[in-house]
């Protein structure tokens, strides 16, 4: 019996393997629709209220979704899709890693002819086909800038401006990043070289180099934050010396960001922030859904469409009339979350 | 011969007292660059953001000294915070409650490292990556990848300032490590770290109880992580997935920059890792300072850590060979 004991554990850890995988070549769904809706960490409000409408909006059509979290780690992430391939998925979701990890991944799908779909990240190139649906990060960023640099032109002195850049890894700081200085080389009489503090996407790096910033360069006053998520920190920096103040006060820092999250628009309500860029978050969940389920349905294996979200920026001047399209509001309000 | 004498003794001081001479060598680099990094406050700035992980390097030395190594504290950080985030937002706790309950958990942690190096005996380094993975899987679970805010009342300790003159952070950092000196330098139990890490047989021959010392040093370790995360989260204001990512390796580069032996059995708390910690936030805020391009600074701060340690390293091998005597045969 002793001798067996070893046989019989291998023959059931062999039959386990097995049943297992019987089981993940069956289709997920049995006649349903399957998706897979491969992200990354839920780190900030936006992709929060992203996951959220998108898989709300899929469960209420009676589509399927297979949740996979990354983490983070691109290789995680194409393994989650290559098992989803695997299992017979009708359609994949991605918010990917990088761009990089975006194209290998679509290359995945391309290769299995299953549709693919990236939200909110863009992929390095359009080499390969997919369904991209990314926010214009540049245009807004310039348009949000633009209106900060009108209120700093009003002031009548010459402005030592400072960005708080994101990820340089990451296709959306740059553009970002880009916006910033388009807007910025406008007005090169009112601006004195703008002062760029990495922030890598951490809140801890951000409240080191921006203190470090602030302590060297006392004169700053005009701030943008490339997502709205730093604010926390930004405060906390501003605040023990003195400028985290409303508009109309002496010390009140030209403040603007982008994201369109809750925070900003109660920052904008208490006149602490001037303007924030918004991703229309709704619309690009719900156009990501409609060109993907489009796909599926007409039979489309490698579906190749690039849907913009022109966004828009939230200013002082036009909160009241635009704050019902802003993400962060919506949110906050808990108003009905219909796509355009 | 006398001068020869005096060079010897002058390059012995040099050399033991480099790390001083590199973060000074590094602040006058930074303030040449840019003049207002001359500032106290600027000091004042690098200490504050270098306490949380000065804090998690102090419990790091305690598992270096012993030969280990921890690669876990950052996710004890992020587990430990989330774990005391979770119980103020469901319990209303107050601000000492949340922290007797986020040491805990680094507590429950850091015992966790302990038994599995300790009595399952697998090695330091596969046994806390498997609690990095496992510890941050945990605390993704509990929070749902999602951010959590801290109230006010836990913020505010963060920004404040004893007496209206030292900001608590630095204050905090402080008390740690004098407890750590006290511990190492002045009690029975800090000597046996070093002898268990010098040469674990020998101690264990010495009748040292080799286990429990280096369970201790596991635990230490632990909490302090906790410590350091509760530290950081006062003045980030949150926790998000990627809290305490990378912390690991920062703690490590702070002890070793401060003159720790990764191999266990040498260096010092204070000044070392002080010096270490603060060198690791100075390089950071100096090159944002000295407004480098944003694309060099990973570069820039990868080459001064490593000329640091391979400086360090050079001298631990000049000073055993200027100490060693020498016996002339006539």
């Amino acid at each position: 019996m002793r001798k067996l004991r070893p046989i019989l554990l291998l023959a059931l850890l062999i039959l386990t393997v097995i049943f297992n995988c019987q089981c993940s070549r069956q289709p997920a769904g049995q006649g349903q629709t399957v998706i897979c809706f491969a992200f990354q960490d839920l780190e900030t409000e936006y992709w929060v209220a992203a996951h959220k409408a998108i898989t709300e909006t899929l469960r209420t059509k009676g589509i399927k979704v297979l949740e996979r979290n990354g983490h983070q780690d691109a290789n995680r992430q194409l393994e989650q899709v290559r098992d989803a391939i695997a299992q017979g998925v009708d359609g994949i979701i991605i918010i990917p890693q990088d761009g990089e990890s975006a194209l290998t991944i679509i290359g995945e799908a391309n290769c299995a002819g299953t549709p693919i779909a990236v939200f909110n990240r863009p992929p390095a190139n359009n080499s390969r086909p997919a369904v991209v649906v990314v926010a214009d990060n540049e245009k807004i960023a310039e348009e949000t800038v633009r209106y900060m640099v009108r209120t700093a032109s009003e002031l009548n002195r010459r402005m030592k401006p400072l960005i708080l850049v994101g990820d340089l890894g990451d296709q959306n700081a740059i553009a970002r990043k880009q916006g910033f200085y388009n807007a910025i080389n406008e007005r090169p009489e009112l601006f004195e070289k703008p002062i760029e503090v990495p922030t890598k996407w951490d809140p801890a790096t951000t409240l080191a180099n921006l203190e470090a910033a602030m302590q060297v360069n006392p004169g700053v006053d005009f701030i943008f934050t490339s997502s709205d998520f730093l604010y926390p920190q930004i405060k906390a920096v501003l605040e023990p010396l003195g400028k985290w103040k409303p508009i109309g006060d002496s010390n009140h820092i030209i403040l603007g960001g982008l994201d369109g999250d809750s925070t900003a628009y109660r920052l904008m309500e208490q006149g602490l922030v001037d303007a924030t860029g918004v991703q229309d978050l709704f619309f690009e969940a719900h156009a990501v859904m409609d060109a993907l389920l489009e796909a599926i349905e007409n039979g489309q294996k490698t579906p190749d469409q690039w849907i913009d979200d022109p966004g828009f920026a939230l200013t002082q001047a036009n909160m009241e009339q635009k704050r019902n399209d802003m993400w962060g509001y919506r949110v906050l309000a808990d108003l009905p979350k219909a796509g355009k | 011969m006398n001068m020869t004498a005096q060079k010897n003794r002058i390059l012995l001081a040099a050399l033991r007292n480099m790390p001083i001479i590199l973060f000074v060598g590094l602040f006058l680099c930074f303030g040449v660059l840019a003049p207002d990094f001359f500032r106290y406050q600027s000091i004042e700035n690098a200490v504050k953001q270098a306490s949380y992980v000065g804090i998690v390097a102090v419990g790091m030395a305690f598992v270096l000294l012993t030969g280990g190594i921890d690669l876990s504290v950052g996710s004890n950080m992020y587990l430990s915070t989330v774990v005391a985030g979770l119980c103020i937002q469901r319990f209303a706790l107050s601000p000492a409650a949340a922290f007797v309950i986020c040491i805990g958990a680094g507590f429950t942690f850091a015992m966790t490292n302990a038994f599995i190096v300790t009595r399952l005996r697998v090695v330091p380094f596969i046994a806390t990556l498997a609690t990095l993975v496992a510890g941050r899987g945990l605390g993704r679970m509990l929070s749902q990848s999602r951010a959590i805010s801290f109230p006010e009342t836990i913020t505010r300790i963060g920004s404040a300032r004893l007496f209206d003159v030292v900001p608590y952070p630095i204050v905090l950092f402080a008390l740690t490590l004098l407890a750590a000196w006290i511990m190492l330098h002045r009690t029975q139990w800090g000597r046996q770290i070093y002898a268990v890490g010098y040469n674990l047989e020998s101690a264990r021959k010495a009748g040292i109880n080799t286990v429990r010392i280096r369970a201790i040093a596991y635990v230490v370790c632990g909490v302090f992580a906790s410590f350091g995360g509760f530290i950081s989260v006062a003045q980030l204001g949150n926790v998000n997935a990627g809290f305490g990512r990378g912390s690991e390796f920062d703690a490590i580069a702070a002890a070793v920059l401060g003159g720790i032996s990764l191999f266990g059995g040498i260096g010092s708390i204070f000044p070392g890792v002080l010096l270490g910690a603060v060198m690791i936030q100075l390089v950071s805020t100096g090159l944002v300072s000295a407004k480098v391009d944003l694309y060099l600074h990973s570069m820039i701060s990868a080459l001064i850590i490593f000329a640091a340690v391979a400086i360090d390293s050079h001298r631990t091998i000049l000073l055993k060979k200027m100490q060693q005597r020498h016996i002339r045969i006539e």
